[in-house]
């Protein structure tokens, strides 16, 4: 993921292509606090909220573009990278699943995980503020999530 | 069964022991063989009145004072109490003196004669002052107040105050509001002395005590000023006491010497690596290095001292989270583990946590296992531990420590 490399670089805003397992991820991620703001935007940077500073999906002064067949091509997610006390909130985001290794877990496998211990090619959930994010049938979750609705599925990435 | 049987068991047959059945008065339910009934003790038992302390006195062994020794007590006593003496003899029965009064003759009675009616300070209990003299609201008196002492006792005093008045005056003046009993016989928890302040059972004593004293000075004057300078300035610059440091964990890790190539040659000095810790979570590390051995340690110890930073402990016993350190070649790991592990690491990161009061601890030295740099990288992993109430404030996410739930913050 790039977006560690930006975290170092002091970006306060930064664009990925637009995709729905991005904007999927970018939303889990946003719900855990690693990242302050997912915006779909064009080529360049959405307004900044007058308030928080940063673009909102949600602000209704400036408006967000909607997307149509025209301009879909050329739409890009926007983030609000975060910082605490002079270090990035988004510490290392690590790929688990790959092309070429897809890498699924169940539920007792999921709890073993979260509660620390290792299960199968995932690691278990050893630091504070380690998360574990997993593409379900009812979205992309966090590990801990997953383990209250009782799902498993397909590991995506693990951040710290 | 052997019939090579020693002959002893053949008359044992004979005795009471070879025929159970007959002396066994119930089921067994055991091999054990049950209590014989009439068994002779082992030890003639002693029964209560042969073990009497009482001494056999007869009412014949009090007599009445005869006329000479009457002649004899009323030289001594006045006429009042010879008559008084007279009716506590008339008044006591020799009878009863007899069955009442006990003189111990077995081996654990007193050798001396007391009745026990008085309780001595410091043999039978110690006297204290009672708590209630204690104030814990008293405060020193301001200088205003002393000033308004002293100018009552001008006011109060005729115009002739003799030297004798003022010490009286000095000696009871109080220096501390609040309860009196408070400043002048406070209540405290410590045996109290057996002598009072210049009381003593015999004179060399006091002697010896005092050049005890004298000599402790000496020692104590010397040592002040065998500070040496490098001490002296790590006090200073880190506020503790000379005892303060010579209590804090020391250890000498890594040592070896180095080589400084010049132009007129090799100098060799020595290098000391050396932690430092106060066994309650602070840690640092410090190098050293000097022509002499014991100057390098010395000064690699002072440096680790000066070094000394706050480690995050979880539980006062292990950290927070796995932790990675990374110096040179070195990588290593430190993981969290239950209560009770211990510390299940090599000698050079077991010597840092016990530095540094961590008490459960695994560790893994990946590729290369410098000594220098794994203290380094071990100091380095241990104090990029992630604090979980900071992650909690940077994600803004309430996080919860579910032990201390699920053991009501009793952990």
């Amino acid at each position: 993921m790039s977006l560690v490399n930006l975290a170092h670089a002091r970006l306060s805003l930064t664009s990925i292509p637009n995709s729905n397992l991005h904007l999927k991820l970018c939303n889990a991620l946003q719900n855990s606090g690693y990242i302050s703001s997912v915006v779909r935007g064009g080529p360049t940077p959405p307004p900044a909220h007058p308030i928080l500073g940063y673009p909102a999906a949600n602000d209704e002064v400036e408006g967000i573009e909607p997307v149509t067949l025209d301009n879909v091509a050329s739409r890009r997610l926007w983030l609000g990278l975060k910082y605490w006390r002079n270090e990035s909130v988004l510490g290392k985001v690590k790929m688990v699943s790959k092309p070429t290794r897809r890498v699924t877990i169940d539920v007792e496998g999921l709890r073993r995980v979260v509660r620390g211990e290792d299960s199968g090619y995932v690691g278990g959930l050893r630091s504070p503020g380690e998360s574990l994010f997993l593409s379900t049938d009812r979205g992309i979750l966090e590990a801990r999530e997953c383990v209250e609705k009782k799902l498993g599925g397909l590991v995506l990435c693990r951040v710290l | 069964m052997s019939l090579t049987r020693p002959a002893r068991c053949l008359f044992c047959s004979f005795s009471r022991t070879a025929t159970p059945g007959t002396r066994v008065p119930r089921r067994q339910f055991h091999p054990t063989p049950a209590p014989l009934t009439n068994r002779k003790p082992k030890f003639p038992n002693v029964k209560s009145p042969e073990n009497s302390t009482r001494s056999a006195l007869k009412a014949d062994d009090f007599k009445s004072y005869t006329e000479e020794e009457k002649a004899h007590l009323a030289k001594e006593y006045s006429a009042a109490q010879m008559e008084a003496i007279k009716a506590g003899e008339a008044s006591i029965d020799p009878k009863d003196l007899s069955e009442q009064s006990i003189r111990r003759t077995d081996p654990y009675r007193f050798k001396y004669l007391d009745d026990f009616s008085v309780i001595e300070p410091g043999i039978d209990r110690n006297v204290r002052a009672p708590e209630s003299n204690s104030d814990y609201n008293f405060k020193l008196k301001s200088e205003d107040q002393f000033i308004e002492d002293f100018g009552r006792f001008f006011a109060e005093s005729n115009e002739d105050i003799k030297p004798a008045d003022f010490v009286r005056f000095a000696e009871s003046l109080r220096l501390t509001e609040g309860k009196e009993e408070n400043e002048l016989n406070p209540h405290s928890a410590l045996v109290p002395d057996l002598f009072g302040p210049g009381e003593t059972i015999d004179e060399p004593r006091v002697e010896e005590r005092k050049s005890a004293a004298e000599k402790g000075e000496k020692e104590r004057s010397l040592e002040a000023e065998e500070l040496t300078d490098a001490l002296k300035s790590l006090l200073l610059a880190t506020g503790y006491t000379e005892r303060q440091v010579r209590e804090l964990r020391t250890k000498t890790l890594v040592s070896h010497s180095v080589v400084n190539q010049t132009r007129l040659g090799k100098v060799r000095r020595a290098y000391r690596l050396s932690v430092a810790g106060n066994g309650n979570g602070l840690l640092g590390i410090g190098e050293g290095k000097s022509e002499e051995a014991a100057d390098a340690k010395i000064q690699s110890q002072y440096r680790a001292i000066r070094n000394m930073q706050p480690v995050p402990r979880y539980e006062n016993r292990t950290i927070f989270g796995d932790v990675t350190g990374k110096v040179g070649a070195v990588e290593l790991q430190l993981m969290h583990r239950p209560p009770g592990f211990g510390l299940r690491t090599q000698h050079l990161i077991y010597e840092m946590c016990r530095a540094a009061g961590i008490h459960d601890l695994a560790a893994r030295v990946n590729r290369s296992r410098n000594k220098m740099n794994t203290v380094k990288a071990a100091y380095e992993a241990l104090m990029s531990q992630r604090d979980p109430e900071e992650v909690a404030r940077a994600r803004g996410k309430k996080i919860v420590d579910v032990r201390k739930v699920y053991y009501a913050g009793k952990v």
